[in-house]
Order: structure tokens, then C-alpha cells, then sequence
């Protein structure tokens, strides 16, 4: 019997749950496809004004740190699960590793071979400020060495001689007692809505794009001309709630308030519009911020139907009012979209491989609604987004909640 | 006795062009009580540890400074290797030559460098070991309030093999959902049954707490049952006190009565509906008048309009302002009871309920018909207001924890979220926090008693021995450091027969040295983060070299 | 330390400021190389004590940098660190140091822009004219 577990996906989800096992003396193996762990999380901003907004980005950084130096996880990085057999208590997983060019363990991001890499863009980038673990990435796809063309620059300058060109994908079989799916989600496309002109018109950004715009710069400028944003209008339910989502994807009410208060706070002359159908302001520390928020930026009853660029550069939005029952159009400089929580395509490989089902909406399916973290594998659990929408908070606590039934097996099993 | 510095000086595989490294040496090496300055490329790697730990023993170095990348990335596998050359972990003190001085400004930065360094030794000088210990802990954990929460809690740490007592204010375990059909549903009675016949699980009804004393691992609480007072001591405590509904008749413009129901009114309607002298032709449900951020009443609206439609065909309307769907099913739900024939109707403004003719009048104006329309109900049911449970407060000064801007237990500050309270070892799961559904209180349960597993499991906790320490001879008790401590981690004890003086658990402790800062005596050392420690790094700054 | 090198110390939290300046260096968003940052657990460590001996070693200004209100992990500490603050530049003005030269600062860990501001605009302020 295997006292070890494993965790599938490295973000939010993935690192709570991995942490609650290995605190609790089990060795954990957490594999993330990326180079790097934290997931969606660890690329989000604090949406701060002067006060905390309790968006909950800000407890990520501590716990990859945590996961990082844990003796008890193994972190395996651009690596997915292949095969599974085996079950309950003695699951053989079969992990595929991409090749690892640039073994994390030998890096130590002194960036000197992205200085030397001769393309353009460079195949060699350096990690996301955030990236745990903080290594430099190949990108195969520019790399001319992997291309077939001769070009050692960056190997022979690495320091630590980390680049290897040989590396072949490695396949690692992992003996297991139960596992963990946490493998996130997918953010809605934006431009399967073409109507409200995402993909068209460079200030039209999605609630995503914010976050990146505001974690690397801090501010929100106009795409286009750099300058400060002037009026703005959210629009929420950007798929959530329509024809092939059925559900609320339960974060976007919350972030698009939050980051309407944060814009408006930088920028106090500016109108800020949330466009909404019901406007999701429950949950604890939200309701004292949302009843400060109606006081300067306007609400508005009814999604926007089309957004068209004009001539001057603006957006004008075409949208029923159906408090007052009125179509109208109003021009903004920048349109936010508040998109939603889709569960990832490839859920059915995985779904597949491990032999557990997917639900109506495409997430995972938990077995009981009174228990979402139990699948119909005896042994295989599910914490975070992949079962369903949920914010940070919620993605942190079902990722424990996981790791007390996997605790339980393998309890068991000693 | 001399103290022996190293210094190790890190260029990151000669990338820090902008430092000049033998400078920094040259210089360093003339810094007080420095023994060994090193230049080194890959300190992080296990090489570079390697030829470091050599140097360290066979200089006889007892203090290591080093100069290299964030110590968020390798402060930890610097400690332990400092344990393997035969040092204790606590003798180490970094200096970031990297992300904030090389990569952080333009051209070149010598001084600066030399400077952090000189910095991280002054610092080192008054460094003092730190020993791990075991700590017992007590492995018996305190469970308050027998709902649904509380008796899953119970149930689950028993299972683990954790011995707990569950205590419950009113005469019977149960709780708020005893009687109710809820989605999803729960298992009230078997969970009732499986805790009276669990051998570890000590059930105290009709019981309260009174007084509540220590800090993690070492609770002393008093709990008052009938006449009697009994003490225990635990480990650690879960609250799952619930919620308090309740009715604000101003909100309704109505009082409960006859037509405007409660919750539990429409409840015992739809068990048997054959009792009522006639059927309601129209039942209405209103939202949002109490208050228009919480999610309860909703999902009860949502599933008893179900129920309704089900059982008693009548009309139903869902009168709202927004709809909180923002939980797992509900838009199902919310689908399926529009397909039903479920009305929903929309408002912005208050709606104006009154009584005409034995029935209760709502008129609104609802904004998709862009009308003023009038609805006459049956029966009303009031939306409730989700209100802490009588008594948080109270319970909440016993064990000195702090209740959020609403009155429901655990401080709104998202790092104690999911479940953890300031306090080490207390936890909050379920309702009691909030506005919370079952779904949410469940896997607050697990995460919960997940947590309280690995604190209690193994009945010993290793805690770094006095790393924050009340010197008992400079403590004038004047029960600062008692009040302000953020995590109620310090007590009085008492030293002899006439002298009591505070002191910091070790457990407890979370190392903020907010208490060291403040207390008056000066008598609060914070081992790594002292005055001395401070203050000749603050010193080191800009003397001349 | 000598007056007239402009040197700024910053007293960083090190579950938001400290990390908010390792992601200013990893992004290489140069700023003044006159800041020397020492690490605390919480902004509420750092004494009165602490920030008058800075000052009177010649610090040109110094910065607190801690957590935002409601975010602080030990809950009071950047409060605590706010209020010493405000006692401190009183005591500063009686030995006739202008106040501006010591401000406390609330940021995330993933601002590293605002770190900088901050650094940049302390550094202007306290300039040798």
C-alpha cells in the first residue's frame, strides 16, 4: 500500500491541497503541465485601493514559496499524467515529463543565455517575476538548436552547464495511494462573443487582461494611446449564465467591482459602469466594500448587446437599460469583459486516462453534492476550479477538503 | 569568546557584472571578527553548498554571512546546510546582492553591495543559536456548537482517531437544519445516531462555555452544564455555531402573522399540506429587502418554490433585486423553477407589502414589464436576515477571538481564510462565519479538521524554543504585550510565590514581534529580529570602510 | 552613515514590501540605488527606536513599508506601524526634521511598481538641494 499521494495541477487548488498532505507527514507529489506553479493566481494583481479588497491574490506568494522548500513535495514541472492503473491505495501513475531543457534544479536565473540567444523573440524568456520554481524557459517552438540548425550560444555561456539539447522526454511511473485532481480551469474566450468587439478593438480587454495589465504595471492605460482611462464600462457574465455555460461562474461580480473601485480610486474623475443581470455581492468582507462602491460608480441593469469602435477611437455600447426600459448607446474609452470560469478542453483526456466522469457543464463531477471533492474513483479526488467555479478563498478550502479524504485513504493504508 | 564570521560572496555564475566582487572582498575582509571571505558562483546549487560547508569546518567558521540572491529562494537550504556543517541553523545572516541591488539599478554598485554586506555581518554578530524542541500537545479537541457543521466535525476527527467533546447549547444535537428538506440534503439523524454510539465523542448538551484560558495545544476551558462546572483541557477548538435567522418586521412593513411566514412556517406547510383549510392559490417569496447581499434566502427561496410547485400547485413568485446564484447548482435550480413556472420579478426599488382583505398586497414596480404591478400572496414567506448566533460575542471574548465587522466569528482578513482564526488551534467552519451554504460548511469541516489533524495527530509539535522571550526579570507586568498580541499567544505565569510575568507559547508564537516592539521594559528579545540585531544593521548603513 | 549621500532606509514587511522589491529587481525596473531595505516579519516590528536611529546616523528618510489595512497577516502590525509613525514625526519635528522624510507605505507583494514610486518619490523628496 503507497503512502504517498499525488497531486494533479500546481495552482491554487493543487499547492493547498499538496501543503495540507505533506504538513500532515505524507510525501506529495505535485505535477503541473507549466514551467512553473501557482496558476492563474499567482499572475493576478491586488485590487487594493487604500484599503484591502479581500481579493486573496496575496496569500499565493507564501504558500509556493511553502511548497517550494517542503521536504515533503516533489515538484515535477512540464509534466502530465499519461497512464493509470492500479487502484484505491496502490494507483501506478504514469507521469510524462516534456524534456527539460533547462533542468530547474540547475538553473539559477542568472539570464545569461536569454542575453545570448540570437532570435527574435528570444527563445529563451526569462520566468514570470512570480514563477516558482524561478528558472529560465526553451521555447521549442523559436529554439533554432531544436529546430536542427547549429546554435550553442546559450549553452556555452550557462554557468552551470544546466542546458542540455539531448534532454528526451522522460517518463516516470509513480506508485501512489490516492490522487488529487486540481488541474484549474480555462478562461471564456472572449472573441466567441465577436459582437462586443474583444480581438477587434485594442480597449476592449477582458477582466484577465486586467489582472496582467495591473500585476506588471500597476495602472490601467488606454491600449492604444497610453492615456488614462477616462470612462469605463464592465460587463459581467461574459460566458457564464448563457446557452453552453449554465452556471455562474461565481468570481466575476467581485472582480469587476473590485477593479472598477480600484480604477476609479486612481483615477477619481473617471465614470465607471458595471453593466449586470444580478449582481453577486454575497460572501464574507464583500458586502461593506459593495455598499461603498454604489456611491460613485453606476450600476446598470442590462447586458450590452454590441460594441463598435468609432472613428475617434472610442467605444460606443449598445445596451438596454431595463431598469428604465430603455435601449441606448453610450461611448466608453475602455469596455472590460468579465469572463468567466470554463473548464479546460482537455478535461476529457484526463477524464479518460483516470476513468472518471465529467459533469453536464464539462467540469469534473464530484459524486455527491454534500461531498464535491469525491469522484466515482474510489481514491481520486477533485479540489479547486476543475470541479466548478470558485474564487481563491473557496479554491484554497476545497483543495484542504481534498486532502482530508485523501488523508483518510491513505490513512488506511499504513 | 571570538566569534569567526565567513562571509560568502555569490556572483550568480558571474553575472552580476555590475558588482566589482574582489572590491567587495578586499573591503569585507577587513569588517571586525570576519575570518574567511569567499567568492563563490553557484551558492544556491548543491556544488556550490558543498565546497561552502568545507570552507565552514575547516575554517571554523560558527557564523556564515551570505551575499547572494533573495533569501526567499535559499534561506532555507542555507539553514540546513548550516546544520550539517555543525551549526545551529540560526546562525546565518543574508544579504540580497541580487534582485534588490544588482538587478535593481543601473550601472555599477559596488558601494551598495559592500554595504548590504556589511550589513548582514554587524547583523550576525549578535545572532544566538535557536534549538527545536517537542512541545507536548494536548490531543483532545473542543468542538462548539452539535449542528450540522459541528457533528460532521466530531465525526471526522473521531474517525482520525481524535477524541472529541461536542458541546452544544441547546437540548439536543441537530441544529438549524433539523427538519428541513434542504438540497443538498443532510443526514441529521444518522449523523445524530453515529455520534451517540461513537465511543470518542463526549456530548454535552444544555451546556456553555464560561471561561476559556491558554493557547493552542494547551486550552483550559470551563464548560457549565445544568449546575455543574466542569474544566477540561484541549488541544484545539472548531466553532460551528451557525447562523440566527431572523425577521425584521419594519423590513416587510408587516408583522409575521397569518400570511408573512417564516422559512420553518412554510416548511411544516409543505410536509403536510393536506392540513390546510384551502390551498394557497399564490405563494410569494421576497428577497432583498432584509439585505441584499446574502445568499441563504435565496437558495431556501429557490428550492422551497420548488417544493411549492410541487406539492401545492400554486402560484409561486420570487420577488428580487438580484439573484445570488454565485453557488454549485443553483442556476440549475434557478432554470429548472422558471421552467416550472416559477415568476420571477425583478425590482429596484422596495417593494410596499401590506394586508387587504386577508391576503398579503405586494405592488413593486418591476423593472422588465417596466410596470407598477400588484400581486396579492397567500402566504409571504420573509426573507430572513442571516445573523451571528446569539452569544458569538460573548463566546467570543472567552477565548479572546476576534468577530468580524458583522458579529460572525473569524476576522475578515483573507489569510485566516478558510478556517483559521488569529488565535493558533481555533478554527471557525460553516455559518458561524458567515453566509455560508452547506456545500461551503462541508468542505470547511474537512479543511478544518484536516488542519487540527496535523496540528494534534502525532501529540507533540516541534516549535523553535524561545525565538520570542519575555525576559522575566524585566517584566513589569504591565500586560502589554498580553493585550496587543494579534494571536493571543501570551499568558501570565506565574515565577514564584510572589512574582507572575508574562510569557510567549512557542506554539503559539507567529513571530510578528509586534509584542517585542512594544513592550514598554524593553524586556521581549526576538531571537534573528532583536533591537540589537536591528539596529546594527541600521548602523552599518553608510560607515565609512 | 554620512548626510549628503541621500541614503534611504526602508523597513520591509517581508510577506509584501520585501517581496514586492525582489519582483522590482526581477522585472529590472531600476530605481535609486541610494534605498537600503532591512527585512522584518511585519512592519509592526519596527520600533521607535529603530526609525530615530536611522535618522540619526544621517538617513536622508525613512520608509515603513508593510501590508494594507485588512491585509496585514498578524492583523494589527501595519496599524501599529502607522500609529508609531505618526508619533515619531512629531518627535522628529521637535529636533527639527521635516516629517516627509519618514512615511509608512501599504502594498501588495505583487507591486512592484508602487515599490518603486515609492523609493523614487522618497528619494526626490529628501534630495540635497
Amino acid at each position: 500500500m503507497e503512502t504517498s499521494s499525488l497531486v494533479i495541477g500546481g495552482g491554487v487548488a493543487g499547492v493547498a491541497a499538496a501543503l495540507a498532505l505533506a504538513d500532515n507527514g505524507s510525501q506529495v507529489y505535485l505535477i503541473e503541465t507549466e514551467p512553473s506553479i501557482g496558476g492563474w493566481a499567482a499572475s493576478f494583481c491586488c485590487k487594493a485601493t487604500d484599503v484591502c479588497t479581500k481579493c486573496s491574490v496575496c496569500v499565493v506568494p507564501q504558500k509556493l514559496q511553502q511548497v517550494a522548500i517542503h521536504p515533503h513535495i516533489s515538484i515535477l514541472t512540464d509534466s502530465m499524467v499519461a497512464g493509470l492503473s492500479g487502484g484505491i491505495g496502490n494507483f501506478k501513475v504514469e507521469v510524462l515529463q516534456k524534456p527539460q531543457y533547462i533542468p530547474p534544479e540547475r538553473c539559477i536565473a542568472c539570464g545569461m543565455c536569454a542575453e545570448v540567444c540570437p532570435t527574435e523573440p528570444k527563445a529563451i524568456r526569462s520566468p514570470s517575476p512570480e514563477a516558482v520554481p524561478y528558472s529560465y524557459v526553451l521555447d521549442e517552438s523559436r529554439c533554432l538548436r531544436l529546430k536542427g540548425e547549429t546554435c550553442d550560444l546559450c549553452r556555452d555561456i550557462c554557468p552551470t552547464n544546466a542546458i542540455d539539447f539531448n534532454h528526451e522526454p522522460e517518463k516516470k511511473e509513480l506508485g501512489v495511494g490516492a490522487i488529487i485532481v486540481a488541474t484549474g480551469f480555462e478562461v471564456f474566450d472572449a472573441r466567441e462573443m465577436g459582437c462586443l468587439g474583444y480581438g477587434r478593438y485594442p480597449n476592449v480587454l477582458t477582466g484577465l487582461d486586467l489582472e496582467r495589465i495591473f500585476n506588471r504595471e500597476g495602472y490601467l492605460k488606454l491600449p492604444s494611446n497610453g492615456k488614462d482611462p477616462k470612462k469605463v464600462a464592465f460587463v459581467q457574465c461574459i460566458g457564464s449564465r448563457d446557452e453552453s455555460h449554465g452556471y455562474c461562474s461565481q468570481v466575476c461580480c467581485k472582480y469587476a467591482i473590485r477593479f472598477a473601485r480600484l480604477i476609479k480610486y486612481q483615477n477619481p474623475n473617471a465614470e465607471v459602469t458595471i453593466f449586470y443581470i444580478d449582481l453577486q455581492t454575497a460572501g464574507k468582507g464583500f458586502a461593506q466594500f459593495y455598499e461603498e462602491c454604489q456611491k460613485n460608480i453606476r450600476f446598470v441593469r442590462g447586458l450590452p448587446v454590441e460594441v463598435l469602435g468609432t472613428s475617434s477611437g472610442e467605444l460606443e455600447v449598445r445596451f438596454e437599460n431595463i431598469s428604465e426600459g430603455t435601449v441606448k448607446r453610450e461611448t466608453f474609452d475602455v469596455v472590460a469583459l468579465s469572463v468567466g470560469i470554463s473548464p479546460k478542453k482537455d478535461s476529457w483526456d484526463l477524464a479518460r486516462t483516470l476513468g472518471i466522469n465529467l459533469g453536464e457543464c464539462g467540469f469534473f463531477d464530484a459524486k455527491e453534492p454534500l461531498n464535491s471533492n469525491e469522484t466515482n474513483v474510489e481514491g481520486i479526488f477533485l479540489a479547486g476550479t476543475c470541479q466548478g467555479p470558485r474564487d481563491i478563498p473557496d479554491s484554497i478550502a476545497h483543495g484542504m477538503a481534498a486532502a482530508q479524504s485523501a488523508m483518510e485513504v491513505l490513512e488506511r493504508c499504513k | 569568546m571570538q566569534i569567526r564570521i565567513g562571509v560568502f560572496l555569490c556572483d550568480c555564475g558571474k553575472s552580476l557584472s555590475n558588482i566589482d566582487f574582489p572590491k567587495v572582498s578586499e573591503r569585507a575582509e577587513k569588517l571586525q571578527d570576519v575570518v574567511h571571505v569567499g567568492l563563490h558562483s553557484n551558492l544556491c546549487l548543491k556544488e556550490g553548498i558543498e565546497e561552502m560547508l568545507s570552507t565552514i569546518r575547516d575554517g571554523a567558521i560558527d557564523r556564515v554571512v551570505i551575499a547572494a540572491c533573495s533569501p526567499k529562494l535559499k534561506e532555507d537550504a542555507f539553514r540546513n546546510a548550516l546544520e550539517e556543517a555543525g551549526l545551529n541553523s540560526n546562525f546565518l545572516s543574508l544579504a540580497n546582492i541580487r534582485e534588490q541591488c544588482s538587478w535593481a539599478h543601473e550601472g555599477d554598485v559596488t558601494e551598495k553591495a559592500l554595504e548590504l554586506t556589511a550589513m548582514a555581518v554587524e547583523r550576525a554578530r549578535f545572532l544566538k543559536p535557536l534549538v527545536k524542541k517537542d512541545v507536548p500537545v494536548n490531543k483532545e479537541v473542543l468542538v462548539v456548537g452539535g449542528g450540522f457543521a459541528g457533528m460532521k466535525v466530531a465525526l471526522d476527527l473521531a474517525n482520525l482517531g481524535l477524541r472529541t467533546t461536542l458541546v452544544e447549547r441547546g437540548l439536543a444535537l441537530g441544529g438549524r437544519l433539523e427538519g428541513f428538506e434542504t438540497n443538498p440534503a443532510v443526514p441529521i439523524n444518522s449523523m445524530r445516531k453515529a455520534i451517540e454510539e461513537n465511543r470518542d465523542i463526549e456530548v454535552l448538551t444544555s451546556a456553555e462555555l464560561t471561561r476559556g484560558e491558554g493557547e493552542v495545544g494547551d486550552f483550559s476551558i470551563r464548560i457549565k452544564k445544568g449546575d455543574e462546572e466542569l474544566s477540561r483541557s484541549f488541544g484545539a477548538i472548531i466553532f460551528a455555531t451557525g447562523y440566527r435567522p431572523e425577521i425584521s418586521p419594519g423590513d416587510f412593513q408587516l408583522r409575521p402573522g397569518v400570511n408573512l411566514i417564516s422559512q420553518e412556517k412554510l416548511t411544516e406547510i409543505l410536509k403536510a399540506p393536506e392540513r390546510l383549510e384551502l390551498r394557497p392559490k399564490t405563494i410569494g417569496f421576497v428577497l432583498d429587502v432584509s439585505d441584499e447581499n446574502c445568499r441563504l434566502p435565496t437558495l431556501s427561496a429557490l428550492n422551497d418554490a420548488l417544493a411549492v410547485k410541487e406539492r401545492l400547485g400554486s402560484e409561486v413568485y420570487v420577488f428580487c433585486k438580484s439573484l445570488k446564484v454565485d453557488s454549485e447548482g443553483v442556476e440549475e435550480v434557478y432554470r429548472e423553477a422558471r421552467d416550472r413556472g416559477v415568476v420571477f420579478v425583478k425590482f429596484e426599488e422596495r417593494p410596499r407589502i401590506c394586508s387587504e382583505d386577508g391576503r398579503v398586497k405586494v405592488e413593486l414596480n418591476d423593472i422588465l414589464l417596466g410596470d407598477e404591478i400588484t400581486v396579492f400572496c397567500d402566504f409571504l414567506v420573509a426573507e430572513e436576515r442571516i445573523m451571528p448566533s446569539e452569544g458569538t460575542e460573548a463566546l467570543s471574548s472567552i477565548l479572546k477571538m476576534r468577530i468580524d465587522s458583522r458579529g460572525f466569528c473569524q476576522d475578515e482578513n483573507v489569510h485566516l481564510y478558510p478556517v483559521s482564526c488569529e488565535r493558533k488551534g481555533i478554527f471557525c467552519v460553516g455559518a458561524c462565519r458567515g453566509d455560508l451554504d452547506i456545500a461551503r460548511a462541508s468542505t470547511d469541516v474537512a479543511a478544518a479538521v484536516l488542519s487540527t489533524y496535523e496540528l494534534l495527530a502525532s501529540g507533540t509539535a516541534i516549535v523553535e524554543a524561545e525565538r520570542v522571550k519575555v525576559d522575566p526579570e524585566k517584566c513589569r507586568v504591565c500586560l502589554t504585550c498580553i493585550r496587543v498580541c494579534p494571536h493571543g499567544a501570551i499568558r501570565l505565569v506565574r515565577v514564584d510565590t510572589e512574582r507572575e510575568v508574562a510569557q510567549i507559547s512557542d506554539l503559539a508564537c507567529e513571530g510578528c514581534g509586534i509584542c517585542a516592539a512594544i513592550c514598554p521594559a524593553k524586556a521581549i528579545d526576538f531571537e534573528g529580529y532583536g533591537d540589537e540585531q536591528i539596529l546594527a544593521e541600521v548602523q552599518a548603513i553608510g560607515e565609512s570602510l | 552613515m554620512i548626510r549628503g549621500n541621500n541614503k534611504i532606509v526602508a523597513f520591509c514587511c517581508e510577506n509584501s514590501a520585501y517581496l514586492a522589491a525582489d519582483k522590482a529587481g526581477r522585472m529590472r525596473l531600476h530605481y535609486p540605488d541610494n534605498v537600503r531595505i532591512i527585512r522584518v516579519p511585519c512592519v509592526g516590528r519596527v520600533d521607535l527606536i529603530h526609525i530615530l536611529k536611522a535618522f540619526e546616523k544621517g538617513a536622508a528618510g525613512v520608509l515603513l513599508i508593510g501590508c494594507h489595512e485588512g491585509a496585514c497577516q498578524h492583523l494589527t502590525g501595519n496599524t501599529r506601524a502607522k500609529e508609531r509613525a505618526a508619533y515619531a514625526r512629531n518627535l522628529l519635528k521637535e529636533v527639527g526634521i521635516d516629517e516627509a522624510r519618514l512615511r509608512m507605505a501599504n502594498i501588495a507583494p505583487d507591486m512592484a511598481q508602487q515599490f518603486v514610486r515609492e523609493i523614487e518619490d522618497m528619494t526626490e523628496k529628501t534630495k540635497e538641494r
